[in-house]
Protein backbone atom coordinates (compact mmCIF):
# COMPACT_ATOMS: atom_id res chain seq x y z
CA UNK A 1 0.00 0.00 0.00
CA UNK A 2 2.72 2.06 0.70
CA UNK A 3 3.57 2.21 -3.56
CA UNK A 4 0.21 1.46 -4.41
CA UNK A 5 -1.13 4.39 -2.30
CA UNK A 6 0.74 7.24 -4.51
CA UNK A 7 0.36 5.39 -7.89
CA UNK A 8 -3.61 5.51 -7.39
CA UNK A 9 -3.96 9.08 -6.03
CA UNK A 10 -1.33 10.11 -9.38
CA UNK A 11 -3.77 7.92 -11.24
CA UNK A 12 -6.78 9.98 -10.28
CA UNK A 13 -5.78 13.34 -9.98
CA UNK A 14 -4.14 12.95 -12.80
CA UNK A 15 -7.12 11.45 -14.75
CA UNK A 16 -9.50 14.52 -13.11
CA UNK A 17 -6.62 17.00 -14.70
CA UNK A 18 -7.11 15.69 -18.25
CA UNK A 19 -10.61 15.27 -17.90
CA UNK A 20 -11.06 19.06 -16.30
CA UNK A 21 -9.35 20.27 -19.61
CA UNK A 22 -12.04 18.56 -21.62
CA UNK A 23 -15.02 19.19 -19.82
CA UNK A 24 -16.95 22.31 -19.34
CA UNK A 25 -19.15 20.89 -16.08
CA UNK A 26 -19.31 23.14 -12.82
CA UNK A 27 -17.78 20.58 -10.84
CA UNK A 28 -14.61 19.83 -12.74
CA UNK A 29 -13.99 23.28 -12.94
CA UNK A 30 -14.04 23.76 -8.89
CA UNK A 31 -11.78 20.34 -8.44
CA UNK A 32 -9.62 22.13 -10.55
CA UNK A 33 -9.53 25.33 -8.84
CA UNK A 34 -9.18 23.89 -5.67
CA UNK A 35 -5.99 21.96 -6.92
CA UNK A 36 -4.60 25.05 -8.10
CA UNK A 37 -4.95 26.87 -4.90
CA UNK A 38 -3.85 23.52 -2.70
CA UNK A 39 -0.25 23.74 -5.36
CA UNK A 40 0.23 27.20 -4.22
CA UNK A 41 -0.36 26.08 -0.30
CA UNK A 42 2.02 23.34 -1.10
CA UNK A 43 4.73 25.24 -2.87
CA UNK A 44 4.74 27.82 0.20
CA UNK A 45 5.24 25.25 2.73
CA UNK A 46 8.29 23.94 0.60
CA UNK A 47 10.46 27.06 1.53
CA UNK A 48 10.08 25.97 5.30
CA UNK A 49 11.25 22.43 3.95
CA UNK A 50 14.48 25.14 2.29
CA UNK A 51 15.11 26.84 5.06
CA UNK A 52 15.24 24.11 7.38
CA UNK A 53 17.87 21.93 4.89
CA UNK A 54 19.90 25.06 4.62
CA UNK A 55 19.85 25.21 8.10
CA UNK A 56 21.02 21.49 8.84
CA UNK A 57 23.19 21.26 5.73
CA UNK A 58 25.31 24.51 7.34
CA UNK A 59 25.30 23.22 10.97
CA UNK A 60 26.49 19.66 10.41
CA UNK A 61 29.01 21.47 7.65
CA UNK A 62 30.19 23.87 10.85
CA UNK A 63 29.69 20.67 13.24
CA UNK A 64 32.24 18.17 11.13
CA UNK A 65 34.56 20.97 10.29
CA UNK A 66 33.74 20.05 6.27
CA UNK A 67 36.21 22.32 3.75
CA UNK A 68 35.35 25.82 3.99
CA UNK A 69 33.19 25.48 7.30
CA UNK A 70 33.67 28.92 8.30
CA UNK A 71 31.70 30.44 5.47
CA UNK A 72 28.39 28.65 6.51
CA UNK A 73 28.50 31.00 9.45
CA UNK A 74 27.96 33.82 6.60
CA UNK A 75 25.44 32.03 5.54
CA UNK A 76 23.29 31.00 8.64
CA UNK A 77 24.20 34.93 9.64
CA UNK A 78 22.85 36.25 6.67
CA UNK A 79 19.61 34.08 6.73
CA UNK A 80 19.07 35.11 10.53
CA UNK A 81 19.81 38.72 10.08
CA UNK A 82 17.46 38.66 6.86
CA UNK A 83 14.50 36.55 8.54
CA UNK A 84 14.86 39.21 12.15
CA UNK A 85 14.68 42.24 9.62
CA UNK A 86 11.84 41.13 8.04
CA UNK A 87 9.67 40.07 11.53
CA UNK A 88 10.95 43.29 13.77
CA UNK A 89 10.39 45.78 11.06
CA UNK A 90 8.09 46.27 7.86
CA UNK A 91 9.23 44.42 4.89
CA UNK A 92 8.66 47.66 2.86
CA UNK A 93 10.94 49.70 4.70
CA UNK A 94 13.81 49.69 6.99
CA UNK A 95 16.58 47.63 7.48
CA UNK A 96 14.52 44.43 5.16
CA UNK A 97 14.78 46.71 2.26
CA UNK A 98 17.96 48.15 2.86
CA UNK A 99 19.52 44.72 2.88
CA UNK A 100 18.54 43.78 -0.63
CA UNK A 101 18.76 46.80 -2.21
CA UNK A 102 22.43 46.99 -0.82
CA UNK A 103 23.41 43.90 -0.02
CA UNK A 104 21.47 41.23 -1.76
CA UNK A 105 21.29 42.97 -5.28
CA UNK A 106 24.69 44.35 -5.47
CA UNK A 107 25.81 40.75 -4.69
CA UNK A 108 23.89 39.28 -7.31
CA UNK A 109 24.69 41.41 -9.86
CA UNK A 110 28.34 41.30 -9.36
CA UNK A 111 27.94 37.57 -9.35
CA UNK A 112 26.05 37.62 -13.00
CA UNK A 113 28.23 40.53 -14.19
CA UNK A 114 31.03 38.37 -14.04
CA UNK A 115 30.16 36.50 -16.93
CA UNK A 116 30.99 39.25 -19.32
CA UNK A 117 34.37 38.68 -18.30
CA UNK A 118 34.48 34.95 -18.42
CA UNK A 119 32.46 34.92 -21.25
CA UNK A 120 35.25 37.06 -23.06
CA UNK A 121 38.24 34.90 -21.86
CA UNK A 122 36.65 31.71 -22.73
CA UNK A 123 35.22 32.65 -26.10
CA UNK A 124 39.01 34.06 -27.06
CA UNK A 125 40.24 30.19 -26.16
CA UNK A 126 36.97 28.04 -27.75
CA UNK A 127 36.11 29.83 -30.63
CA UNK A 128 38.71 28.42 -32.89
CA UNK A 129 37.83 27.62 -36.61
CA UNK A 130 39.16 24.37 -36.29
CA UNK A 131 36.74 21.93 -38.22
CA UNK A 132 33.36 22.81 -40.49
CA UNK A 133 31.08 22.99 -38.49
CA UNK A 134 33.08 25.28 -35.60
CA UNK A 135 33.68 27.39 -38.36
CA UNK A 136 29.97 27.97 -38.80
CA UNK A 137 29.18 28.17 -35.36
CA UNK A 138 32.20 31.17 -35.21
CA UNK A 139 30.51 32.76 -38.19
CA UNK A 140 26.74 32.56 -36.99
CA UNK A 141 27.81 33.85 -33.69
CA UNK A 142 30.33 36.83 -34.76
CA UNK A 143 27.42 38.06 -37.00
CA UNK A 144 24.53 37.56 -34.65
CA UNK A 145 26.91 39.85 -31.98
CA UNK A 146 27.64 42.56 -34.30
CA UNK A 147 24.20 42.78 -35.99
CA UNK A 148 22.37 42.81 -32.38
CA UNK A 149 24.62 45.51 -31.28
CA UNK A 150 24.42 49.36 -33.18
CA UNK A 151 27.79 49.24 -34.39
CA UNK A 152 26.21 46.59 -36.59
CA UNK A 153 24.68 48.82 -38.75
CA UNK A 154 27.60 50.57 -39.41
CA UNK A 155 29.31 47.35 -40.72
CA UNK A 156 26.19 47.54 -43.95
CA UNK A 157 27.47 48.02 -47.45
CA UNK A 158 27.12 46.77 -50.85
CA UNK A 159 29.23 44.26 -52.42
CA UNK A 160 29.06 44.58 -56.27
CA UNK A 161 26.03 46.52 -55.88
CA UNK A 162 24.48 44.00 -53.68
CA UNK A 163 22.99 45.64 -50.74
CA UNK A 164 24.57 43.51 -47.54
CA UNK A 165 23.17 44.33 -43.89
CA UNK A 166 24.71 42.68 -40.90
CA UNK A 167 20.97 43.55 -38.98
CA UNK A 168 19.41 41.70 -41.82
CA UNK A 169 21.56 38.54 -41.70
CA UNK A 170 21.38 38.52 -38.08
CA UNK A 171 17.71 38.54 -37.79
CA UNK A 172 17.77 36.04 -40.62
CA UNK A 173 19.74 33.57 -38.32
CA UNK A 174 17.25 34.13 -35.18
CA UNK A 175 14.03 34.19 -37.33
CA UNK A 176 14.93 31.09 -39.64
CA UNK A 177 17.45 28.69 -38.32
CA UNK A 178 17.15 30.15 -34.77
CA UNK A 179 13.93 29.75 -34.48
CA UNK A 180 13.70 25.87 -36.51
CA UNK A 181 15.84 24.39 -34.39
CA UNK A 182 14.12 25.83 -31.20
CA UNK A 183 10.78 24.62 -32.92
CA UNK A 184 12.20 21.22 -33.35
CA UNK A 185 13.36 20.87 -30.00
CA UNK A 186 9.84 21.98 -28.23
CA UNK A 187 8.41 19.36 -30.54
CA UNK A 188 10.50 17.17 -29.03
CA UNK A 189 10.38 18.21 -25.55
CA UNK A 190 6.57 18.23 -25.64
CA UNK A 191 6.15 15.17 -26.45
CA UNK A 192 8.54 13.63 -24.39
CA UNK A 193 6.36 15.80 -21.44
CA UNK A 194 3.14 14.25 -23.05
CA UNK A 195 4.70 10.53 -22.93
CA UNK A 196 6.15 11.35 -19.23
CA UNK A 197 2.64 12.37 -17.86
CA UNK A 198 0.94 9.33 -19.32
CA UNK A 199 3.70 6.71 -17.91
CA UNK A 200 3.44 8.52 -14.47
CA UNK A 201 -0.42 8.43 -14.39
CA UNK A 202 -0.76 5.11 -15.70
CA UNK A 203 1.96 3.77 -12.54
CA UNK A 204 4.51 3.08 -15.32
CA UNK A 205 6.96 5.65 -14.28
CA UNK A 206 7.91 5.29 -10.54
CA UNK A 207 10.82 6.66 -9.85
CA UNK A 208 9.05 10.34 -8.37
CA UNK A 209 8.59 7.57 -5.45
CA UNK A 210 11.75 7.64 -4.44
CA UNK A 211 14.03 4.46 -4.34
CA UNK A 212 13.09 1.19 -5.24
CA UNK A 213 13.38 -1.97 -3.36
CA UNK B 1 57.57 32.39 -28.52
CA UNK B 2 55.99 32.28 -31.57
CA UNK B 3 54.12 35.45 -32.71
CA UNK B 4 51.54 33.06 -33.55
CA UNK B 5 51.94 31.52 -29.80
CA UNK B 6 51.33 34.69 -28.18
CA UNK B 7 48.52 35.63 -30.20
CA UNK B 8 46.95 32.12 -29.38
CA UNK B 9 47.60 32.80 -25.25
CA UNK B 10 46.95 36.36 -24.73
CA UNK B 11 47.25 36.56 -20.88
CA UNK B 12 43.52 36.62 -19.04
CA UNK B 13 44.32 39.43 -16.94
CA UNK B 14 44.31 42.17 -20.55
CA UNK B 15 41.46 40.14 -21.47
CA UNK B 16 39.59 41.08 -18.05
CA UNK B 17 41.53 44.23 -18.28
CA UNK B 18 39.81 45.36 -21.79
CA UNK B 19 36.72 44.04 -21.03
CA UNK B 20 36.07 46.30 -17.93
CA UNK B 21 37.58 49.21 -19.85
CA UNK B 22 34.72 48.40 -23.04
CA UNK B 23 32.51 48.60 -20.70
CA UNK B 24 33.10 51.12 -18.39
CA UNK B 25 34.80 53.81 -20.87
CA UNK B 26 31.18 54.41 -23.19
CA UNK B 27 29.42 54.66 -20.26
CA UNK B 28 31.14 57.70 -18.63
CA UNK B 29 32.07 59.31 -22.38
CA UNK B 30 29.00 58.54 -24.15
CA UNK B 31 29.26 57.31 -28.11
CA UNK B 32 25.99 58.10 -29.22
CA UNK B 33 25.67 54.98 -31.67
CA UNK B 34 22.76 55.32 -33.55
CA UNK B 35 20.22 52.80 -32.14
CA UNK B 36 18.04 50.96 -35.35
CA UNK B 37 14.73 49.62 -34.76
CA UNK B 38 13.93 45.98 -34.90
CA UNK B 39 10.71 44.55 -36.31
CA UNK B 40 10.17 42.94 -32.95
CA UNK B 41 10.16 45.56 -30.52
CA UNK B 42 8.30 47.81 -32.98
CA UNK B 43 5.68 45.01 -32.41
CA UNK B 44 5.94 45.38 -28.74
CA UNK B 45 5.57 49.53 -29.15
CA UNK B 46 2.54 48.91 -31.31
CA UNK B 47 0.71 46.30 -28.78
CA UNK B 48 1.25 48.68 -25.85
CA UNK B 49 0.58 52.00 -28.20
CA UNK B 50 -3.16 50.21 -29.32
CA UNK B 51 -4.08 50.59 -25.33
CA UNK B 52 -6.53 53.36 -24.39
CA UNK B 53 -6.51 55.30 -21.30
CA UNK B 54 -8.01 53.30 -18.70
CA UNK B 55 -7.36 50.09 -20.26
CA UNK B 56 -5.32 47.75 -17.68
CA UNK B 57 -2.39 45.77 -17.95
CA UNK B 58 -0.59 43.15 -15.70
CA UNK B 59 3.35 43.72 -15.52
CA UNK B 60 4.88 40.32 -14.57
CA UNK B 61 8.61 41.20 -13.09
CA UNK B 62 9.83 37.73 -13.39
CA UNK B 63 12.92 38.49 -12.48
CA UNK B 64 15.51 38.93 -9.63
CA UNK B 65 18.89 41.38 -9.08
CA UNK B 66 21.34 39.42 -11.01
CA UNK B 67 19.65 40.37 -14.81
CA UNK B 68 18.39 43.89 -13.62
CA UNK B 69 21.17 45.92 -15.45
CA UNK B 70 19.42 44.20 -18.72
CA UNK B 71 15.55 44.14 -17.53
CA UNK B 72 15.28 46.92 -15.31
CA UNK B 73 15.89 49.53 -18.70
CA UNK B 74 12.64 47.60 -20.22
CA UNK B 75 10.70 47.69 -16.95
CA UNK B 76 10.84 51.37 -16.44
CA UNK B 77 10.43 52.39 -20.16
CA UNK B 78 7.16 49.94 -19.81
CA UNK B 79 6.03 51.90 -16.67
CA UNK B 80 6.71 55.33 -18.34
CA UNK B 81 5.05 54.08 -21.59
CA UNK B 82 1.66 53.28 -19.40
CA UNK B 83 1.63 55.92 -16.66
CA UNK B 84 2.29 58.79 -19.23
CA UNK B 85 -0.43 57.69 -21.31
CA UNK B 86 -3.47 56.66 -18.62
CA UNK B 87 -2.94 53.17 -18.55
CA UNK B 88 -3.59 50.72 -15.54
CA UNK B 89 -0.99 48.57 -13.97
CA UNK B 90 -1.05 45.44 -11.80
CA UNK B 91 1.90 44.69 -11.07
CA UNK B 92 3.24 40.98 -9.67
CA UNK B 93 6.49 39.44 -9.46
CA UNK B 94 7.26 35.30 -9.66
CA UNK B 95 10.61 36.00 -8.27
CA UNK B 96 10.82 36.45 -4.40
CA UNK B 97 13.79 38.71 -5.08
CA UNK B 98 11.66 40.41 -7.80
CA UNK B 99 9.73 42.15 -4.77
CA UNK B 100 12.16 44.77 -4.15
CA UNK B 101 12.99 45.57 -7.46
CA UNK B 102 9.12 45.79 -8.47
CA UNK B 103 8.50 47.85 -5.38
CA UNK B 104 11.43 50.46 -6.36
CA UNK B 105 10.58 50.90 -9.82
CA UNK B 106 6.81 51.28 -9.93
CA UNK B 107 7.07 53.61 -6.45
CA UNK B 108 9.61 55.83 -8.58
CA UNK B 109 7.35 55.65 -11.78
CA UNK B 110 4.47 56.29 -9.92
CA UNK B 111 5.94 59.58 -8.38
CA UNK B 112 7.17 60.66 -11.62
CA UNK B 113 3.94 60.77 -13.12
CA UNK B 114 1.69 61.41 -9.77
CA UNK B 115 -0.29 58.60 -9.65
CA UNK B 116 -2.18 56.85 -6.87
CA UNK B 117 -1.73 53.49 -5.62
CA UNK B 118 -4.36 51.66 -5.35
CA UNK B 119 -6.37 53.51 -8.37
CA UNK B 120 -3.63 53.34 -11.08
CA UNK B 121 -1.50 50.79 -9.86
CA UNK B 122 -1.57 47.98 -7.65
CA UNK B 123 1.48 45.74 -6.50
CA UNK B 124 0.05 42.52 -5.67
CA UNK B 125 3.37 41.13 -4.78
CA UNK B 126 5.05 37.33 -5.02
CA UNK B 127 3.76 34.12 -5.14
CA UNK B 128 6.21 31.17 -5.16
CA UNK B 129 3.68 29.12 -7.31
CA UNK B 130 4.51 30.34 -10.49
CA UNK B 131 2.61 27.74 -12.85
CA UNK B 132 -0.19 28.01 -10.33
CA UNK B 133 -0.29 31.76 -10.27
CA UNK B 134 -0.56 31.97 -14.27
CA UNK B 135 -3.34 29.36 -14.54
CA UNK B 136 -5.24 30.56 -10.99
CA UNK B 137 -4.93 34.12 -12.86
CA UNK B 138 -7.05 32.61 -15.53
CA UNK B 139 -10.04 31.34 -13.47
CA UNK B 140 -9.96 34.55 -10.72
CA UNK B 141 -7.78 37.57 -10.01
CA UNK B 142 -8.94 37.84 -6.51
CA UNK B 143 -8.69 34.21 -5.30
CA UNK B 144 -5.30 33.99 -6.69
CA UNK B 145 -3.96 37.50 -4.28
CA UNK B 146 -6.45 37.64 -1.91
CA UNK B 147 -4.07 41.14 -0.69
CA UNK B 148 -2.10 42.69 -2.40
CA UNK B 149 1.93 43.06 -1.20
CA UNK B 150 1.05 45.18 1.81
CA UNK B 151 -1.87 42.98 2.95
CA UNK B 152 -5.20 45.14 1.97
CA UNK B 153 -7.91 43.11 0.42
CA UNK B 154 -8.00 43.21 -3.04
CA UNK B 155 -11.62 43.79 -2.79
CA UNK B 156 -10.83 47.13 -1.33
CA UNK B 157 -8.43 48.11 -4.01
CA UNK B 158 -10.41 49.99 -6.26
CA UNK B 159 -8.32 49.43 -9.89
CA UNK B 160 -8.92 45.46 -8.24
CA UNK B 161 -12.78 46.40 -8.35
CA UNK B 162 -13.53 45.03 -12.12
CA UNK B 163 -10.77 42.86 -12.96
CA UNK B 164 -11.85 38.97 -12.21
CA UNK B 165 -9.88 37.08 -15.12
CA UNK B 166 -7.56 37.64 -18.17
CA UNK B 167 -10.10 38.91 -20.10
CA UNK B 168 -10.21 42.00 -17.77
CA UNK B 169 -6.33 42.62 -18.60
CA UNK B 170 -5.51 44.81 -22.15
CA UNK B 171 -1.90 43.07 -22.18
CA UNK B 172 -0.15 40.75 -20.04
CA UNK B 173 3.60 42.32 -19.90
CA UNK B 174 6.30 39.49 -18.71
CA UNK B 175 9.49 41.35 -18.23
CA UNK B 176 11.85 37.50 -17.99
CA UNK B 177 15.14 36.66 -17.81
CA UNK B 178 13.75 32.78 -18.11
CA UNK B 179 11.80 30.72 -19.59
CA UNK B 180 9.19 32.33 -17.82
CA UNK B 181 7.39 34.48 -20.77
CA UNK B 182 7.71 31.83 -23.07
CA UNK B 183 4.89 29.88 -20.07
CA UNK B 184 2.83 33.34 -19.99
CA UNK B 185 2.36 32.94 -23.74
CA UNK B 186 1.43 28.72 -22.98
CA UNK B 187 -0.61 29.22 -19.92
CA UNK B 188 -2.11 32.65 -20.18
CA UNK B 189 -2.25 32.99 -24.02
CA UNK B 190 -2.81 29.67 -24.85
CA UNK B 191 -5.58 28.73 -22.46
CA UNK B 192 -6.88 31.38 -21.51
CA UNK B 193 -6.74 34.04 -24.97
CA UNK B 194 -4.20 36.57 -23.14
CA UNK B 195 -2.54 38.52 -25.37
CA UNK B 196 1.30 38.63 -24.23
CA UNK B 197 3.93 40.47 -24.83
CA UNK B 198 7.90 40.20 -23.29
CA UNK B 199 10.14 41.77 -22.10
CA UNK B 200 13.86 39.27 -22.16
CA UNK B 201 17.27 39.12 -21.66
CA UNK B 202 19.54 38.51 -24.65
CA UNK B 203 20.29 35.21 -24.68
CA UNK B 204 16.75 34.45 -23.39
CA UNK B 205 15.39 36.01 -26.30
CA UNK B 206 16.89 33.58 -28.99
CA UNK B 207 14.02 31.78 -27.18
CA UNK B 208 11.49 33.87 -28.01
CA UNK B 209 11.67 33.34 -31.84
CA UNK B 210 9.21 30.85 -32.66
CA UNK B 211 6.74 32.40 -30.39
CA UNK B 212 6.83 35.46 -32.10
CA UNK B 213 6.97 33.76 -35.55
CA UNK B 214 3.82 32.35 -34.13
CA UNK B 215 1.96 35.37 -33.52
CA UNK B 216 2.02 34.19 -29.60
CA UNK B 217 3.80 36.61 -28.35
CA UNK B 218 3.21 39.31 -31.20
CA UNK B 219 6.02 41.53 -29.92
CA UNK B 220 9.10 41.41 -27.76
CA UNK B 221 12.21 43.49 -26.69
CA UNK B 222 15.47 41.54 -26.92
CA UNK B 223 18.06 42.47 -23.97
CA UNK B 224 19.56 45.84 -23.54
CA UNK B 225 18.95 46.29 -27.14
CA UNK B 226 15.41 46.11 -27.20
CA UNK B 227 14.81 48.19 -23.84
CA UNK B 228 17.50 50.85 -26.11
CA UNK B 229 15.31 50.55 -29.06
CA UNK B 230 11.50 51.24 -27.17
CA UNK B 231 13.37 54.01 -25.02
CA UNK B 232 13.88 55.88 -28.21
CA UNK B 233 10.66 55.00 -29.82
CA UNK B 234 8.36 56.24 -26.49
CA UNK B 235 11.16 59.03 -26.75
CA UNK B 236 12.59 58.41 -22.98
CA UNK B 237 16.11 57.63 -22.91
CA UNK B 238 17.32 55.67 -19.99
CA UNK B 239 20.12 52.89 -19.38
CA UNK B 240 19.15 51.34 -22.43
CA UNK B 241 20.85 53.56 -24.50
CA UNK B 242 23.57 54.57 -22.73
CA UNK B 243 24.73 50.87 -22.65
CA UNK B 244 24.18 50.29 -25.96
CA UNK B 245 27.59 51.67 -26.49
CA UNK B 246 29.01 49.64 -23.75
CA UNK B 247 27.76 46.79 -25.31
CA UNK B 248 28.43 47.75 -29.07
CA UNK B 249 32.26 48.20 -27.73
CA UNK B 250 32.46 45.21 -25.47
CA UNK B 251 30.85 42.71 -28.14
CA UNK B 252 33.34 44.31 -30.89
CA UNK B 253 36.26 44.16 -28.46
CA UNK B 254 35.20 39.85 -27.60
CA UNK B 255 35.53 39.46 -31.56
CA UNK B 256 38.81 41.18 -32.15
CA UNK B 257 40.20 38.96 -29.01
CA UNK B 258 38.51 36.27 -31.66
CA UNK B 259 40.31 37.24 -34.59
CA UNK B 260 42.97 37.73 -33.24
CA UNK B 261 42.99 33.99 -31.37
CA UNK B 262 42.22 32.36 -34.87
CA UNK B 263 44.80 34.33 -37.03
CA UNK B 264 47.38 33.22 -34.58
CA UNK B 265 45.55 29.46 -34.69
CA UNK B 266 46.28 29.55 -38.85
CA UNK B 267 49.57 30.90 -38.56
CA UNK B 268 50.30 27.97 -36.27
CA UNK B 269 48.67 25.28 -38.50
CA UNK B 270 50.56 26.94 -41.31
CA UNK B 271 53.92 26.60 -39.54
CA UNK B 272 53.20 23.19 -38.29
CA UNK B 273 52.11 21.98 -42.27
CA UNK B 274 55.59 23.54 -43.30
CA UNK B 275 57.34 21.76 -40.59
CA UNK B 276 56.10 18.65 -42.16
CA UNK B 277 56.83 19.29 -45.43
Amino acid sequence: MKRQGPIILAFAIGMLMLIQFFTPAAFFKEAYNTILDWKQVVLGFTFILGTWSLIRYHYIKINRKRENWQYSYVTLAGLAITVLAALIWKTAEGPYPWLFNNVQVPMQSTMFSLLAFFVASASYRAFRARTFHATLLLIAGALVMLGRVPIGSYLSGSIFGVKISLVAISDWVLNVPNAAAKRGIMIGVGLGMTATAIKIILGIEQTYLGKTD
Amino acid sequence: MAFYDRMMSIDRRIIFLSVGLAVAIPIIVPLGFPVQISEETMNFYREMAALKPGDIILLSFDYEGDVMAELNPMAVAVLKHAFSRGIKVIAITTYAGGTGIAERLLTEAANRYGKTYGVDYVFLGYNPDWSGTMLRLGESFKATYPTDQYGKSVYEIPIMKNVETYRDIALVVSISGSALSEYWAIWAGGRYGARVISGNTAIQAILIYPYYKAGQIPGFLGGLKGAAEYEKLINAPGMGIRGMDAQSVAHALMLAFILVGNVGYFLFRRAKRREQK
